[in-house]
């Protein structure tokens, strides 16, 4: 489903944020990116849909390439993977509704888009995917006045309304607090039970053996381990995360 | 070097002092002089009050519509001379341009367009547009520049266009920013454009000039009250609106 090959970020001057990175993952596969802050988790997650540009290397999602792609064949491979963000980057100002809506951008026709229309299947699957998320009853509230639970649920229906193939999460949970942490891993869970693969980046080594179905341990932007979370050793801990705990 | 720098002021501060001429003695030698002005001007002549307020509604007519003219005319400009949207090919020669036409004054604008179009509020429009689409557009480009990048990034990755990511991103978090400015361009063209009739480009500044060149002062301060109320009461319900839109 996500096929990664050689994959290395580097930021102006030197500094490799993600130093040669391959990684398959499988249709159905719950994999969490593990790793300290600092590890290259955001870098190569952001690398995934090219919201950063790969220095070298190459990704492959759901059957197209992303790196090497134009414009119109990158949009094409962007709608097939949702995106959850640590910071829930709703338009705060808009609708729940109008944000879970622009998980259609990529599918509805363009102009009409622009002025604020959108076909009303794509409404339909929108106020559905936000009953997904249990929030069909705060469609037409503004986006910022919900909680930061909330929000993230809204973000995860953009997310779905992509009809995605894949869903990135970066640090869904590290805004919120644990109990909402244990609701957000949930949804997620629920969503791969469905077939979605998903990959997940987390620095909470307790909230990635819970719902992992894959580890992928990240240190310095290279992979350090990669297993079930039933062979995550304290010895693989410490490689991960460094200095013993 | 903090001592060279006030030093530095204090000279270049003096200088001005003596290249102007400033010297509160021959402001208060010219102070009786003023209170004779205000005594010619009183009673206001209220028989003029009708004629002034058309031109009072002029003026208002004509920093509307230039302000909403240059409103729209703004937003493109705008887009292109962002840092975070424009390439650097057009960003660069976009600010450039927008500095050009911004360093020329309205009233200098209403000249020019006299000369081009003839006399009357025609002019005074198209001297508002021209200096508030170049403001606007700089006061647009800036408040772009300062919007969240996590929305953008986020309609980015939901596959959307350019022009979707400006319309469903960048938008919706500028516009309220962008009708403040708007209406603050309004308070300010309101007060330009009491001046523009002064060099021929209609709205009450007409009337107050030609009263003060035909020696009416007591008409002149009928024009005077009508220009201070109106500008107050512009800014009073301008400000009211930008209050709710921030």
């Amino acid at each position: 489903m996500i096929d990664v090959a050689g994959l290395r970020v580097v930021f102006p001057p030197a500094v490799a944020a993600v130093d040669g990175v391959d990684l398959a993952v499988a249709p159905g596969e719950f994999v969490v990116i593990l790793g300290r802050s600092g590890s290259g988790k955001t870098t190569l997650l952001r690398a995934l849909n090219r919201l950063v540009e790969p220095t070298a290397g190459s990704v492959r999602v759901a059957g197209r390439a992303v790196t090497g792609a134009g414009a119109a064949e990158l949009r094409a491979a962007r709608r097939q993977i949702g995106v959850i963000f640590q910071q829930f980057n709703l338009v705060r100002r808009a609708s729940v509704l109008d944000n879970v809506l622009a998980g259609r951008l990529g599918y509805v026709p363009s102009l009409p888009s622009l002025l604020g229309r959108f076909p009303p299947a794509d409404r339909a699957l929108a106020r559905e995917c936000l009953g997904r998320v249990g929030l069909a009853h705060l469609a037409e509230r503004r986006a910022d006045t919900l909680s930061g639970g909330e929000q993230q649920r809204v973000a995860i229906a953009r997310a779905l309304a992509q009809a995605p193939a894949v869903v990135l999460a970066d640090e869904p949970t590290a805004s919120l607090d644990p109990a909402l942490t244990t609701d957000i891993m949930g949804i997620l869970r629920s969503i791969n039970a469905r077939g979605l693969t998903l990959v997940v980046s987390q620095h909470q080594l307790e909230t990635a053996l819970a719902y992992a179905t894959r580890i992928v341990g990240l240190r310095r932007g290279r992979v350090t381990f990669d297993g079930p979370p039933a062979s995550v050793t304290p010895a693989v801990v410490d490689a991960i995360y460094g200095e013993p705990r | 070097m903090r001592q060279a720098a006030a030093f530095v002021a204090l000279v270049v501060l003096g200088w001005t002092v003596w290249d102007t001429g400033a010297d509160p003695v021959r402001l208060a030698h010219g102070l009786p002089w003023i209170a004779d002005f205000v005594r010619r001007m009183l009673p206001p002549d209220l028989a003029v009050l009708p004629a002034t307020l058309l031109g009072a509604v002029k003026t208002v007519e004509i920093a509307l519509l230039g302000t909403a003219v240059a409103a729209a005319l703004a937003l493109p400009l705008g887009f292109v001379s962002a840092r975070n949207v424009a390439p650097p090919a057009v960003f660069y020669p976009a600010r450039t341009v927008l500095n050009l036409f911004r360093s020329v004054d309205t009233l200098v604008y209403a000249l020019i367009f006299v000369a081009a179009v003839g006399l009357g509020p025609f002019p005074g429009v198209l001297a508002v547009v021209a200096y508030t689409t170049t403001s606007l557009a700089k006061l647009y480009s800036e408040a772009i520049e300062g919007i969240e990048p996590g929305p953008v990034d986020a309609i980015t990755a939901t596959g959307a266009s350019r022009l979707q990511v400006l319309r469903y991103g960048v938008l919706p978090q500028v516009l309220p920013l962008f009708l403040s400015y708007v209406l603050y361009r309004l308070e300010t063209n309101i007060r330009a454009a009491t001046v523009l009739g002064f060099v021929g480009a209609g709205g009450i500044g007409f009337y107050l000039q030609t009263y003060l060149r035909m020696i009416d002062y007591p008409a002149a301060s009928t024009a005077l009250l009508v220009t201070v109320v109106m500008v107050m009461v512009i800014d009073g319900l301008s400000s009211k609106l930008r209050a709710q839109l921030v």
